[in-house]
């Protein structure tokens, strides 16, 4: 099969249902990849095998994502969903900007995966409850797998903040890092308010930000870092706006996308 | 024989779906697990499977498509096979039969709600304790899930990691039997 036919077998990307399996898709997908920089070099056996479960879990719940996108009838599921996970340009990618950003170090690799992790139980919790049934069976699905990667991320999280001052000073400096960029996940998509009105998205981004802040408020105050809680306010940095319209950094379009699609360019339609 | 004198039994079709071996846990069957929710013989010879899968990112559930596949054209009078994977139901380990979870803790995998009263403890290993087992620096601190040792039955076990060989394993270890094992996740 040639890349053409695969992407002739794709439905409309720009109905507001398909929007919304993209950007859910799309975090999942590139969350999944920088985790998986991690294997082979993390700092311990273990944490090398929870990096590269994650990977290897966030990039799968994108692929059953983009199954639901292309829809139960599908003639070729496995080359549609290689169509939509590798096939697209990087301007077609709707995940937020935070999410592409390198691993840094370990400490940015935790921060992040804390603040990602309790956005994504946040709007699973909320898309189990979705009039798309198809959406609310895999959220209900994908909630219970996510609880192991979320206390994973609080795990560290707490044993950070009751470290030494080092281990709570690159935690603090890692967190202040994040989380203003965390604000780009909430960010609505093109057709959002289509996708609330009807209820495929039962909570709108802007309202699972508020979700959201309370409950990282909570943690982060017990830490003792509630002074690091963005402003209710507060907009995302200008660096770190605009992915879900399509718009990257060059961590996106110069890293992470060349990395993904390369086989699936150099060899159009491959299948593994 | 024709094809219209074919008939294909539709509990030897079942039986065929149930006794497929899980790639990973060779121990056990789909059946025994509990991913069959549905499995339709029709008429012209078309068997449609409807699977669970443990955990959507399992990696196996292509290979377990294969062998279903595989499997039902070996039955007699079957002409075509369609295995879908669903969501919903979501697969719980409660689905687990009673088979299925004694073969896994024979298979050194402590399944998941396994009472400790379940088997006799004191098994096979017949270890006593030793002392002075340091704690291993990253161990994931109290358990919310503490399951028995599969191979002596103790209940003075710890998990290590969230994160195991396979999707829906973890890590344990034993402090009686000194003894690491692996626990299948719940969900």
């Amino acid at each position: 099969m040639t890349s053409l036919d695969a992407t002739m077998a794709l439905p409309d990307l720009t109905t507001p249902r398909a929007r919304l399996l993209l950007v859910l898709g799309d975090d999942e997908l590139v969350s999944g990849h920088r985790a998986s920089h991690w294997t082979g070099v993390a700092p311990s056996l273990e944490e090398d095998l929870a990096f590269s479960t994650i990977a290897q879990d966030e990039i799968n719940h994108a692929d059953v994502w983009y199954q639901v996108l292309l829809g139960e009838d599908h003639p070729d599921v496995r080359a549609g969903v290689d169509a939509l996970g590798l096939g697209r340009e990087p301007d077609a990618y709707l995940h937020a900007i935070v999410c592409e950003r390198p691993p840094n170090d370990f400490a940015y690799t935790l921060a992040r995966h804390w603040a990602y992790d309790r956005f994504d139980v946040v709007r699973l919790a909320a898309l189990a409850d979705s009039s798309d049934a198809a959406i609310a069976a895999v959220a209900r699905k994908l909630l219970h797998e996510e609880r192991y990667h979320l206390e994973h991320a609080d795990h560290w999280f707490g044993r950070l903040a009751d470290g030494g001052d080092d281990a709570r000073q690159r935690l603090r400096d890692a967190l202040a890092r994040v989380l203003p960029e965390a604000l780009g996940l909430f960010e609505p998509f093109d057709g959002e308010d289509t996708a609330v009105a009807e209820g495929l998205l039962p909570v709108s981004h802007a309202d699972l930000r508020v979700r959201w802040s309370e409950i990282v408020a909570g943690m982060l105050g017990e830490a003792g870092m509630g002074d690091l809680l963005p402003a209710a306010e507060a907009t995302t940095p200008d660096e770190a706006s605009g992915g879900r319209r399509g718009h990257h950094s060059t961590d996106f379009t110069d890293d992470v996308w060349p990395e993904m699609t390369e086989l699936y360019r150099a060899h159009p339609g491959a299948r593994w | 024989m024709t094809r219209a004198a074919m008939r294909v039994d539709p509990d030897a079709v079942r039986r065929a779906v149930e006794s497929v071996a899980d790639p990973e846990l060779p121990a056990v069957t789909i059946g025994m697990l509990g991913m069959v929710h549905d499995v339709e013989v029709a008429d012209d010879g078309t068997v449609r499977v409807e699977l669970l899968p443990t955990f959507s990112g399992c990696p196996a559930t292509e290979m377990i498509e294969r062998d279903v596949v595989t499997a039902l054209h070996a039955v007699a009078g079957v002409v075509d096979v369609r295995v879908r994977f669903r969501y919903d139901p979501p697969w719980t380990p409660d689905r687990i039969d009673a088979t299925g979870r004694e073969r896994l803790r024979e298979f050194g995998i402590a399944p998941p709600g396994f009472s400790p009263g379940a088997h006799p403890s004191g098994g096979p290993t017949g270890a006593t304790r030793p002392e002075g087992r340091p704690t291993l620096p990253l161990a994931i601190g109290p358990d919310s899930d503490p399951r028995p040792c599969p191979y002596c039955g103790s209940d003075t076990t710890v998990r290590e990691s969230n994160f195991g060989p396979t999707p829906c394993r973890d890590l344990r270890f034993c402090e009686s039997c000194q003894q690491p094992f692996e626990a299948f996740k719940t969900f």
